[in-house]
């Protein structure tokens, strides 16, 4: 290990930084810490805010480094706490003879430069320094009854204004749904994307910024149909706001409608909630879906699939980030298979996670469980409208089936017994290759109107469609 | 959901669209829900249900046609081991072109194993990946029905049995063991088949071409095709059957391409004859000489000069004209006789040097050994190693750490190395890329200690091929699939 405080100190961007990465730098938080002295490279999965962990590697030869967090910082402060434990610990990265395929990624994209070192301290640049950051933080400092008393009363105050706000919302979304239904859903496909944008922008100055986020989705989600499907996709996506605005209106504090309608819980607030459901299970990750948002977020999507359950049980990691932050890299590659402890945010169907503890990899390759006879594919989907009628997507197990193509040349998957009953539109091309296919089992989200394939089991192993 | 709700359903879901209020046309239960509150939330309400309705009570009408393809053929290989694959990718995707990514194919089948379909398939069109994968060529040329791979010998019986790939196999393994069965089945069966497909088969003749094929040849004169009349006179060129003697007329296009060479002498104790381009005066003139060099074939130009094939190659002034070197390497490749190739590929490897490398035009006609002994050639010269990429049709994995040592590659990848400069990058990027093709595995591995040793990343982009070969001497075939 080629690293010092005093290297770390002048690599770091800032105070706040380093502070930032003193705070990391606990064994708990790195469920993976490797290293490669051959290569001269230390690489780790950090745990961080988001869903998924964030993935570090740093040359130590020239401290070139690269992270898949979305930090405008450089570093950022998981590479600087990688860098630390480096210094500090080195014993805690474990040997390895290979390096991942996301290092290799990375290592054959960056172009070499001479070793990193600090630059000059800018006159008026604030100094920074590993002490300070390791000094405990002001905030830290034990309040008194009357502080603690008092700042609750704002919190109280605050939750109570965000509510009336939110309150409004609704009664305003509730009236621009009337309005659409009064003017025809016909007017109301072809000018969704002002009209939605518009009742958007509104949501977001009375604080309901997840149901905002929502609706600003719809005009693609039309978009995505035929045009003679919009009109019954523009039912079902207004009905389902009726739903969820009705359900918010009885139980506000429920935790997952306040998700849905206004602001998430952090990760600290779900780890630390008991009544969390907790799964410690084996995981594969079925595949990923990165999409930018017309509100200029990305949104992260990672599926899991429980592989000791006997019934199909999922997860989802859900991460967003600017899109000016970039690109990002994946932390995880379809197929993986990882041991973990995962929390699920509380909700009637639980479904949207967070990895807690990461407990090691998982060989990858053989098939899934059986789930037994899934002889309707679409009974997940109706058991979990009848617990949350507001939801879109839903992630289903097929049965054995094939992928057939219509005259149109859309593409639909169909049970292999039962070639006249139940078939299911696929959203997008397809690979030609898999229409000659036979799909043992099939992994997919179902909207209502199209199924976005995830991953499938073939006589040819595990197929990656995502 | 029942009828009358799904009457009521479509009547609302009418009226939403043009706009208006539904509550009337509504089903008795819905209405009940939607209770008596506003006309508003009464709609609000309706829509709710309605949405409910159209997500779990209905599904997607399955249409009238759904249209499925045959189950994709397994192939006589098994499938190259799971985790494998991202190696396998990543050498696929550093492969620029598709005679590149059939490299990667080939150095995979070459070790006992096939593909991914969901990683790589070949194009309907495809003539040039392992044979193995006929299977899947016919099945993606859309052919219908269960895809038959016949396991009997290919008759005039079963013809039909057997799509274009896997009959093309069938055929070209037929001329190395039966030519004249092969030239029967040719004869008898090509003639009810179109232009491109008589074409494709009348090529096969070139697998255990002897005089005995001749007469077959001949009549294909009369061909309705002008490209396998002229395929077929190529053939019978290689058999040394004349075609095109001329009357040495203006029209005589033999007679018109000699007088681009001149005829002199060398030598003071022993005169020998030499054959050396003219000196040309005009675009237009090489443009004509270069048309002429393909139209005429090599034992019909030597003739003209009163030569015999060998004796023309050996008295050819090579490095005189470098175009018109490759004008007649071509035609030698494609029209001279056995004898003249092999001449001309020993003469020009023993010579060494830059002439050499006109023997890579003639690699498709070349055997085994000889190919081996060009590429090593090649080796020792760190000034031609770009010609690597030129070669054709040459081998997989059979490239020892003694034939890199034995020269000046290592040498010249080691100064290469680091490189800034864009063009010299992607030259090394090519020879390691052909070097993953050709080594064997012990090779392969030795070779990437070798370039990183010299400072190159361990995980850079142009190893990914010598990566994947040397990582498959891990998956004897048959195992771990």
């Amino acid at each position: 290990m080629e690293f010092d405080l005093k290297t770390i100190e002048a690599l770091a961007p800032d105070q706040a930084s380093l502070s930032a990465a003193s705070k990391l730098t606990k064994r708990s938080n790195w469920p993976r810490l490797e290293r490669n002295e051959q290569q001269a490279l230390i690489w780790g999965e950090c745990q961080g805010s988001g869903s998924n962990p964030y993935r570090v590697v740093v040359d130590t030869g020239d401290h070139g480094y690269k992270c898949t967090c979305p930090s405008r910082k450089f570093p950022c402060k998981h590479t600087l706490a990688l860098m630390w434990i480096a210094a500090t610990a080195p014993a805690s990265f474990a040997p390895a003879q290979s390096t991942p395929e996301w290092v290799n990624d990375w290592l054959g994209r960056r172009r070499k430069t001479t070793p990193q070192t600090a630059g000059p301290v800018l006159p008026g640049a604030a100094a920074k320094s590993i002490d300070d950051a390791l000094q405990p933080d002001e905030a830290a400092v034990v309040e008194d009854a009357a502080a603690v008393e008092r700042r609750e009363a704002a919190q109280r105050k605050r939750a109570q204004e965000t509510r009336s706000a939110v309150s409004a919302a609704l009664d305003e979304l509730d009236q621009w749904i009337a309005d659409q239904l009064r003017l025809g859903l016909s007017g109301f496909v072809d000018a969704s994307s002002e009209r939605c944008r518009r009742i958007a922008a509104r949501l977001v100055d009375l604080k309901a910024t997840a149901l905002a986020g929502r609706i600003d989705e719809i005009p693609s989600r039309l978009m995505a149909l035929r045009s003679e499907e919009r009109p019954d996709a523009a039912i079902r996506e207004l009905g389902k706001l009726v739903l969820l605005a009705k359900a918010w209106r009885s139980e506000p504090d429920d935790p997952e409608l306040k998700r849905l309608v206004s602001t998430s819980e952090t990760r600290e607030q779900i780890l630390a909630n008991p009544e969390a459901r907790q799964v410690e299970s084996h995981w594969e990750v079925l595949g990923e879906k990165i999409e930018t948002r017309r509100d200029g977020l990305v949104s992260h999507s990672t599926w899991l699939l429980d592989l000791n359950s006997v019934t199909p049980q999922f997860a989802l990691l859900l991460d967003y980030f600017p899109a000016s932050a970039g690109r990002r890299s994946n932390a995880f590659a379809p197929g993986d298979r990882f041991n973990a402890r995962l929390v699920f945010y509380p909700s009637r169907t639980p479904l949207r996670a967070l990895v807690a503890e990461r407990i090691g990899d998982v060989s990858s390759g053989a098939a899934w469980p059986d789930f037994g006879a899934l002889k309707d594919p679409l009974a997940a989907r109706a058991s979990q409208q009848d617990g949350a009628p507001w939801l879109t997507d839903s992630p289903l197990i097929l049965p054995p089936g094939a992928i057939s193509l219509d005259d149109r040349g859309t593409a639909w998957w169909q049970a292999a017994d039962d070639p006249h009953g139940i078939a299911l539109p696929i959203a997008g091309a397809v690979d030609q290759t898999l229409l000659g296919i036979d799909l043992a089992a099939a992994a997919a989200l179902w909207n209502g109107a199209r199924l976005d394939l995830l991953a499938a089991q073939s006589r040819f192993g595990r197929l990656d469609l995502s | 959901m029942n009828e009358l709700e799904q009457t009521g359903l479509a009547a609302m879901r009418d009226c939403w669209i043009t706009g208006g209020p539904t509550f009337d046309l509504a089903p008795a239960a819905w209405k009940e829900i939607a209770g008596t509150a506003s006309p508003d939330e009464r709609e609000r309400r309706l829509l709710a249900i309605a949405a409910q309705a159209l997500d779990i009570g209905l599904r997607p009408a399955v249409p009238k046609v759904l249209k499925r393809r045959p189950p994709l053929p397994a192939l006589a290989l098994p499938m190259l081991p799971e985790r494998l694959r991202p190696l396998l990718r990543a050498a696929l995707k550093q492969a620029a072109d598709a005679r590149r990514k059939v490299r990667v194919v080939t150095l995979v089948a070459s070790r006992g194993f096939v593909l991914h379909p969901m990683d790589w398939m070949p194009a309907a069109s495809d003539q040039n990946s392992p044979d193995v994968y006929a299977p899947w060529i016919d099945w993606q040329a859309g052919l219908e029905g269960q895809v038959h791979a016949p396991r009997e010998k290919l008759t005039a019986e079963n013809w039909d049995d057997f799509y274009p790939a896997a009959r093309r196999i069938a055929l070209a393994d037929m001329r190395r063991i039966e030519p004249a069965a092969a030239r029967m089945l040719i004869e008898t069966k090509g003639s009810s088949e179109p232009a491109e497909v008589r074409l494709a088969l009348i090529e096969l003749m070139r697998f255990g071409l002897t005089l005995e094929d001749a007469p077959f040849l001949k009549s294909l004169s009369t061909d309705r095709s002008g490209k396998v009349r002229e395929l077929a006179g190529r053939l019978l060129a290689r058999l040394g059957e004349h075609g095109q003697l001329g009357d040495g007329g203006a029209d005589d296009p033999v007679a018109e391409l000699a007088a681009f060479i001149s005829e002199g002498k060398s030598g003071f104790i022993r005169r020998r004859t030499t054959y050396t381009p003219a000196k040309l005066k005009s675009p237009a003139q090489e443009q004509r000489r270069a048309e002429l060099f393909e139209t005429c074939n090599l034992v019909d130009l030597a003739a003209r000069f009163g030569a015999t094939e060998p004796e023309f190659i050996g008295a050819w002034q090579f490095g005189a004209d470098n175009n018109a070197d490759i004008l007649i390497a071509r035609m030698v490749a494609a029209s001279g006789s056995d004898a003249a190739v092999t001449h001309m590929a020993d003469t020009l490897v023993a010579d060494g040097g830059k002439p050499a490398l006109f023997v890579l035009h003639l690699m498709p006609r070349l055997d085994s050994r000889r190919k081996r002994t060009l590429i090593r050639l090649i080796l020792k010269d760190w000034k031609y190693l770009g010609a690597l990429n030129l070669a054709e049709g040459i081998e997989a994995s059979w490239l020892e750490w003694d034939d890199l040592t034995n020269g000046q590659v290592l040498p010249a990848l080691r100064s290469v190395i680091g490189a800034t400069d864009d063009a010299m990058r992607r030259g090394l990027d090519d020879i390691l890329e052909t070097m993953g093709f050709l080594t064997t595995t012990a090779t392969a591995a030795r070779l990437i200690d070798e370039v990183v040793a010299a400072g190159m990343p361990p995980a850079a982009p142009s190893l990914a091929l010598l990566r994947l070969n040397a990582a498959l001497a891990e998956h004897p075939s048959g195992t771990d699939t």
